[in-house]
């Protein structure tokens, strides 16, 4: 009963305008306050505690910052223009071509968001100028972009596995499959849609054009390469060099050099039109570049996502807290199994809440609360933990395009420029296919754990 | 520009340099640690803690001047279809239940803090009713890896009785609670005033990406 | 639940709750304190780092937020620096000097040893004594030259590991098992049941025998929550206390030596060391005691010796 109260006082905090996070951190504080021994020093403790006890959390800052320079940096551009190389030329093609797009910039950022922001600001204008509705562009983006958490890095997978302590690498793993699947899933119905209705079909450049846009992307598309090479190793030529916390920093550093010394779409050495130069007239660029005002301007604007999404999930880390007090996982867990329910029903429940928790909460705060929630209960079921994993992790991308909240709708709505229900519409299609999508990923787990334990052999449950 | 918002910029400044370099900081300190071990067969040992550390200065640092930028994240899909009467009183009632949560937390983190620097934390279950005296002093308490910098010597005689530390002592790392908590007070109360002279009508960004959407669409319109 | 009326004591830690030692352990005394104290004292146990982690375990003790729990020894080094003692190499010749020594009076006065910063020691939990383990054979220390080894933070450690020519690396232990396998670190030490429990042994070349340290627990709990029970509760509690602590410790050898069975029967590789091998592990580590015989008290390191000298 009480916890009903709880759960009802974030929620209607929320709806009146508090903060999420205020919202999540306030309610735990009276309950604990008003239902427990706690004091506020143990609040304060357990607020701090979220960065203290959870390293694994680091690989979140290490991502965005990534992420941030690559959108800079001009990385997107370069892989649009190669996409559109290799698949412009189809029925559709310059749609699928932002799918193709987007799939790549996932591949190299942790967030689903700026994989919109990214690709979607260039891919949408140039869509319509070739004659496809606004309507149509946003959808293909809206949706595609979603694939920002699901292809590894990602940074709703380092929570989950912070939250439940699984390894963050089997679960960049366990998403690729799926990532490439559901990706594939969309081509596939765009190219559909575009034989239906005469969609427009771009020349073929050429493998010329092929060449010369892989040339120029290259740089980009290698960080994809490294991330994968440091965590993993190559067998026979050298190990792993870096934990997945790591290699997000590493990420981070090989966007800025990239951006910075070969690129150059910023720092000292980025010209006023595009012209740009060399590092050998202007040496000291390799040191300057440190704090040039491009580079500190891309540090805050990172630091202010950082800031908002991990004070929500520390203060969700509050109500974790709560939960686990209370011991609600093995209440809910007695019940669950005294009702007998099985995996299947206990799946769809699982997808239900967050579908619903979906329209309040911004995915990684979610996740946080939830996780470690079903948690005991799937593996009280014999559900597999990476399984259930990439089912939370497709269910926030659905989250993401479902009104009436929903983060890629929004920041779809502003780069299309268009009303939140016009992209909404537009996604519907679209969104028919993730929602196959999400029933072939939950009821074939297949999909999600071949591929970490070929590589990884079988996970292990140690707790 | 008058004088009041020549300050406010300076410190805006401020504060977004000092998310720039800890951000920074905790970046090449863990590539650094990547390099001195794959490429030198070395480690810095305490590179893990410290980043963690800093990581923390950041976001609760951070959770301050995100309430003067109205960037924390929120729900304002209610919000917006209320009517315009209802928003100015609704506004001051998301206030004044920030203004709690930021009250209470600075009551739980200086409580938490003062024991590490031998300070005494305050009584009371809601409210600081007095102070406790007789709580044991854990001035002595070092963080686990993290070396001693030479300007922070003066804590010994300070807080450990004169005897070295060996490393950091936590009060230092967990001296963001309270300063964090504080400024988290002050413009919780900036903001009220906003809101009730109706320069301000809500407290959060209904979405992370508010800036970049600007930013794109403005690059649309190029 | 708890009744009420009850004393409720809350127990943090940081492993499972049937397969690990002190987890084992740790159910048992919440079976027995629940049953045979049923009306005055309550134990509800907190298993897998779910309420605290052992970093944190202490302060949240110290504030009175949890009543008891069992970190591994290393984290009492922040508030005694005697208990250094237990990390470093060769000290204790087996479990059994490590069980004499405990039960000394030296041992039993470090029990009492942090009662100044609010903590007194309730009794001393085995795991058992650590062994060595890498992506390649381990017979001489030679063979840890240049090889990263990840160890717990604690200066002894760290010390170790260099005396043997090892790189040591610090990481979360949830991170563990993926750098060993994807050779990020290349070993570690630990005891026979973690080793088996974690399947390190799946991503390493060998296990060592090496009983080269000891990963023992301590019971704690807050000196002001001790004091503030009544007399008798105090005493049956005690009681509890110590009868669990020699139940589990008894058994804790035969643990061990099922855990070290099965990595055998799973496929895993045991080394041994011979005489020799094992006197230049012990002339390599040695000179690490030297460094911090003045944090451990030289009388303890002599008592340590003198029993040694007598198991044969
Ligand atoms: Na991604
Ligand atoms: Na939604």
């Amino acid at each position: 009963m009480e916890i009903l109260i709880l759960f009802g006082l974030i929620v209607g905090l929320m709806l009146i305008g508090v903060p999420i996070a205020v919202s999540l951190g306030f309610s735990s504080i009276l309950f604990l306050l008003i239902f427990s021994d706690s004091s506020l020093a143990s609040v304060a403790q357990t607020l701090f505690e979220a960065f203290e006890g959870h390293s694994t959390l680091l690989a979140i800052p290490f991502f965005i910052l990534a992420s941030s320079f690559m959108s800079t940096g001009g990385v997107a551009q370069r892989i649009i223009r190669f996409s559109i190389a290799l698949v412009g030329h189809f029925r559709g093609g310059l749609a699928i071509s932002g799918v193709l797009a987007c799939m790549m910039f996932a591949a190299l950022s942790g967030s689903s968001p700026a994989t919109v922001v990214a690709i979607g600001s260039i891919v949408i204008a140039a869509m319509r100028q070739v004659g496809y509705t606004k309507e149509f562009a946003a959808g293909v983006i809206a949706n595609a972009g979603t694939l920002g958490i699901l292809i590894p890095p990602s940074i709703v997978m380092v929570v989950y596995a912070a939250a439940v302590e699984v390894s963050v690498g089997r679960m960049f793993l366990a998403g690729v499959i799926p990532g490439i699947m559901a990706g594939t899933m969309l081509m596939i119905g765009i190219y559909v849609m575009a034989r239906i209705k005469n969609m427009p079909a771009g020349e073929f450049a050429g493998f010329g054009e092929i060449w010369a846009s892989l040339k120029d992307a290259i740089w980009g598309l290698l960080l994809i390469v490294i991330i994968m090479v440091g965590i993993y190793g190559i067998p026979g030529v050298t190990g792993a060099i870096f934990t997945p916390t790591e290699a997000a920093a590493v990420a981070s550093v090989y966007a800025f050099l990239v951006a910075t010394y070969i690129y150059r779409d910023m720092g000292p050495l980025a010209g006023e039109d595009g012209d740009r130069t060399s590092l050998l007239r202007r040496p000291q660029a390799l040191v300057t570049a440190l704090w040039h005002k491009d580079t500190v301007a891309t540090l805050r604007d990172a630091g202010k996502l950082i800031i908002t999404l991990m004070f929500v999930i520390a203060n969700a880390l509050l109500l974790k807290h709560v939960i686990t007090d209370e011991q609600l996982p093995q209440k809910i867990t007695e019940w669950m199994l005294g009702y007998g329910f099985g995996p299947v029903m206990f799946l769809v429940i699982v997808n239900v809440i967050l579908l619903i928790g979906g329209q309040f909460m911004e995915p990684s705060g979610l996740l946080v609360i939830v996780a470690p929630l079903v948690f005991p209960i799937a593996m009280e079921l014999g559900i597999d933990p990476i399984h259930l994993g990439i089912i939370m992790v497709v269910n926030m991308e659905i989250g993401m395009i479902t009104p009436p909240v929903g983060l890629n709708l929004f920041v779809t709505a502003g780069v299309a420029n268009m009303s939140m229900m016009g992209v909404v519409r537009a996604a519907l299609p679209f969104l028919a296919i993730m929602f196959v999508f999400l029933i072939l990923v939950t009821y074939v787990p297949w999909i999600s754990t071949v591929l970490p334990n070929a590589v990884m052999g079988p996970e292990i449950i140690t707790n | 520009m008058t004088a009041a918002s020549h300050a406010s910029s300076r410190m805006d400044r401020l504060e977004e340099t000092i998310i720039a370099i800890i951000l920074g900081v905790m970046t090449l300190l863990t590539f650094a640690n990547v390099v001195a071990r794959y490429g030198f067969n070395s480690n810095i040992f305490y590179a893990l803690e410290l980043t963690v550390f800093l990581f923390a200065w950041l976001v609760l640092l951070g959770a301050s001047y995100a309430v003067k930028k109205t960037l924390h994240l929120g729900v304002d899909a209610l919000v917006n279809t209320a009517p315009a009467s209802l928003r100015r009183p609704l506004a001051l009632f998301v206030v004044a239940v920030c203004l709690a949560y930021a009250l209470l937390l600075l009551k739980g983190a200086w409580d938490y803090w003062a024991p590490f620097a031998n300070l005494p934390p305050t009584e009371g279950r809601w409210f600081p009713t007095g102070f406790d005296t007789g709580v044991r002093g854990q001035g002595w308490y070092e963080t686990q890896d993290i070396p001693v910098p030479f300007f922070l010597r003066w804590l010994e005689p300070v807080f450990n009785e004169g005897y070295e530390y060996e490393k950091l002592p936590k009060l230092v790392p967990y001296l963001v609670m309270p300063l964090s908590m504080a400024l988290l007070v002050l413009r919780f109360v900036q903001a009220g005033l906003k809101v009730w002279r109706g320069q301000l009508d809500m407290l959060i960004v209904s979405h992370e990406a508010e800036d970049d959407v600007a930013k794109a669409a403005a690059k649309l319109q190029e | 639940a708890c009744d009420e009326g009850e004393i409720v004591v809350k127990f943090s830690h940081v492993t499972n709750t049937d397969k690990h030692p002190k987890g084992i352990a740790a159910a048992l005394l919440e079976k027995r304190i629940n049953e045979e104290m049923d009306g005055k004292m309550c134990l509800e146990v907190f298993p897998n780092s779910t309420l605290y982690n052992d970093n944190k375990v202490l302060e949240a003790m110290l504030q009175g937020d949890v009543q008891l729990a069992a970190p591994s020894l290393s984290k009492f080094e922040k508030f005694t620096k005697q208990f250094r003692i237990f990390d470093l190499p060769f000290m204790f010749k087996n479990i059994e000097a490590v069980e004499a020594f405990q039960a000394s009076d030296s041992g039993q006065a470090m029990l009492d040893s942090m009662q100044r910063r609010g903590l007194q020691g309730l009794a001393y939990w085995h795991n058992g004594m650590k062994q060595m383990s890498a992506n390649k054979p381990l017979l001489l220390p030679t063979d840890a030259n240049g090889l990263k080894f990840r160890v717990q933070s604690s200066d002894v450690l760290v010390a170790q590991m260099e005396a043997m020519g090892g790189s040591p690396q610090k990481m979360a232990f949830s991170e563990v098992y993926g750098a060993l396998q994807q050779g990020v670190v290349d070993g570690q030490e630990n005891t026979w049941s973690n080793i088996y429990g974690k399947k390190f042994f799946e991503v390493q070349d060998g296990i060592t025998e090496t009983d080269h340290g000891i990963l023992d627990y301590l019971l704690v709990t807050s000196v002001d929550w001790l004091d503030g029970l009544p007399e008798d509760v105090r005493e049956e509690f005690l009681t509890i206390v110590a009868e669990v602590t020699a139940t589990r410790n008894a058994e804790s050898t035969s643990v061990n030596l099922a855990a070290r069975q099965s990595i055998i029967d799973a496929g895993g590789v045991v080394r041994t060391l011979s005489e020799d091998q094992r006197e230049a592990w012990v002339t390599a580590m040695k000179p690490v005691w030297a460094q911090f015989a003045e944090d451990v008290g030289q009388e303890n390191i002599d008592a340590a010796q003198s029993i040694n000298a007598a198991i044969n």
